[in-house]
């Protein structure tokens, strides 16, 4: 076992070359990437071209069709996906009763129901196969850390590292709708990298292992899925993982997080 | 009604409060508030908390620091687990909270920003213990407690609290990591710094072992009357659930009886098949969950309108719905949508 008072002075515990050229954090040094203002938390990035894809290749093959807003638009934002809906030529709106409240006075209320047959959501909201992902959810590193092979990981040591590596901390947990059964059963997107969530997944962060060769710093944006690109991880990995249905996952993260809105 | 609402007691939330404080005595608790107090309301939570005395709250971030802050007026204690941008370090200095530190580099940017305004910031130094989420690595310690004393004569930075966090795997892999909080707080001693607080253990730890409660712990779910997946039950352990998610019936069939709550509300679909639910007397199983609605097996008399309890005081709680899913009624909690209206009750 580490004892503290010796460490720095046993060469057997010192970290491996390898992982020196690893920036973490070093006393009398400030954190690289600190002149990073403001928070770090996740963001739910919310794309409307991807939408309006979606919308257009729904409507073209539907008359009259209704679109799903409940739960503030999956998470999306009512009245973002409302307006988009109604200009690609949506029949109506399928509101609850927040909904209801949000949109009054500001439609035509024959155009928004409570009920109905709604026309194909998973495809508007880009969750199915051939559509566009709308929503993509993005954290960032918070710091890095060095892992001895044979130590554990998070909450209940689930993982134990099977080498020396270095660990990411990573903003995002089961509350941000970082599913607590994505751990050691998922993986992220770091500098264009696919690399794996590892332990339990906590309530607000997450540890992924970014292995032993550098690349990655802290401030690094980290890709939960729906980025750009073939690499990028896809919501059906945290479907396969997690038995939840693509829907009840990004409504969640919409709802959980700050969301920012992209071209 | 037709959708679900999300009743909150906060009386009970009093008497969990009584009973955690009771037990871990004379440690005192920090409520932790992360997460709008787990989905509870992190203003109305901390109000009442202050008003029966709870002295320390923790919080994630900065951004809920704050919130707490203002909820829980100037007297009291506000800790953010996370440190992060220069500019959330000015935030938290002038909102008079404590930081946690696990990183020595965040003790720079700490010490800088606080150097620019003339304040003096309040650090809890992390030690990893062996979760290694964050926290100092025990090789890396005596370098950043030497850094930490240079920092403390130049009068920018006090280390009040030494703290860490445990994974929970066994009582001897939770011993191992205690052993190491002990040298980390020795070390700090020898180092000339003097602690106000030390604070190692959560809910579980706090309550089952003695050796683990220091000066504070850091308690959020077992107020919140959630006990632990696989651990001793809510009376056992004294505690009730404060919160209960409550759907009215939609629709009543020979063998089925609908429910207005569904997945989009964060009722995970995957307890279909899997979980029971307690609405009225008697387990009974889930058969489906759909976006705005879950069907259970029928039960007698069961009427259109009813309001039942899906989870929560007068049903299943939350952490037995979490077991038959294999997580933790933490989760389930704070799943619950936002936008389910909250009603409270003892305010």
């Amino acid at each position: 076992m580490l004892r503290v008072g010796r460490g720095g002075q046993d060469g057997g515990r010192r970290a491996p070359v390898s992982l020196d050229g690893v920036t973490l954090g070093i006393p009398g040094r400030a954190a690289p990437g600190s002149a990073t203002p403001g928070r770090t938390a996740p963001v739910a990035r919310i794309s409307r071209s991807a939408l309006d894809l979606n919308l257009r290749a729904v409507l073209s093959s539907t008359r009259s069709a209704l679109i799903d807003v409940r739960a503030d638009a999956w998470g999306h934002g009512l009245a973002f996906v409302a307006a988009a809906a109604l200009r690609s030529g949506a029949a109506g709106l399928i509101v609850d009763d927040g909904g209801a409240a949000e949109l009054a006075g500001t439609l035509d209320p024959a155009r928004v129901v409570l009920s109905g047959e709604a026309t194909a959501p998973e495809a508007v909201y880009g969750l199915t196969a051939g559509f566009t992902p709308v929503l993509s959810l993005h954290g960032s590193v918070l710091s890095l850390k060095r892992l001895r092979r044979g130590e554990g990981v998070s909450y209940g040591y689930t993982h134990r590292a099977p080498r020396d590596t270095v660990v990411a901390l990573v903003t995002g947990g089961y509350a941000q709708g970082v599913v607590r059964s994505l751990g050691n059963a998922a993986s992220v997107m770091i500098a264009g990298e696919r690399h794996p969530i590892i332990g339990r997944v906590a309530m607000d962060v997450c540890v992924v292992d970014v292995g032993a060769d550098g690349g990655v710093s802290r401030g690094d944006e980290v890709v939960y899925f729906g980025g750009p690109g073939e690499a990028s991880p896809v919501l059906s990995e945290w479907t396969d993982a997690s038995g939840l249905t693509a829907g009840e996952l990004v409504t969640t993260i919409g709802l959980r997080n700050d969301r920012e809105y992209v071209a | 009604m037709s959708g679900p609402v999300l009743r909150i007691d906060l009386d009970d939330f009093a008497a969990n409060l009584t009973v955690v404080r009771a037990r871990v005595a004379p440690a005192q608790l920090m409520l932790v508030v992360k997460d709008d107090a787990y989905g509870h309301g992190i203003e109305r939570v901390v109000r009442r908390a202050a008003a029966e005395g709870v002295r320390w709250f923790g919080a994630f971030d900065v951004r809920e620091a704050i919130r707490a802050r203002s909820a829980a007026g100037p007297e009291a204690r506000i800790f953010s687990w996370l440190t992060v941008g220069r500019t959330e370090i000015a935030e938290a200095l002038s909102a008079d909270i404590d930081l946690g530190v696990g990183d020595a580099g965040f003790l720079e940017d700490i010490a800088a920003v606080a150097g620019g305004v003339g304040a003096v910031a309040r650090v809890h130094l992390k030690i990893d213990t062996g979760l290694h989420r964050n926290g100092i690595r025990p090789e890396e310690w005596p370098e950043v407690l030497e850094r930490s004393r240079t920092l403390e004569h130049e009068g920018v930075v006090r280390i009040v609290g030494v703290w860490s966090h445990i994974a929970e795997a066994s009582d001897r892999e939770d011993d191992d990591a205690r052993a190491l909080f002990e040298d980390a707080v020795t070390a700090a001693q020898a180092a000339g710094i003097t602690l106000e607080v030390r604070h190692l253990s959560a809910s579980a730890a706090s309550f089952a072992r003695p050796e683990f409660r220091y000066d504070l712990v850091r308690v959020g779910a077992f107020c919140y009357g959630v006990r632990s997946a696989g651990g001793p039950a809510e009376a056992d352990l004294g505690i009730r659930p404060i919160a209960a998610l409550n759907a009215p019936v939609t629709h009543v069939s020979e063998h089925a009886v609908t429910l207005g709550v569904g997945s989009l509300h964060g009722l995970p679909s995957s307890l279909a098949k899997r979980a029971a639910l307690a609405p009225v007397e008697g387990r009974l199983s889930v058969e489906h969950v759909d976006l705005g609605h879950t069907e259970v097996a029928a039960w007698p008399h069961a009427a259109i309108g009813d309001e039942v309890t899906v989870f929560g005081a007068g049903g299943a709680s939350a952490t037995d719905l979490a077991e038959a899913i294999g997580t933790v009624g933490e989760e389930i909690l704070v799943r619950v949508s936002p936008l389910v209206p909250r009603v409270y009750r003892g305010e």
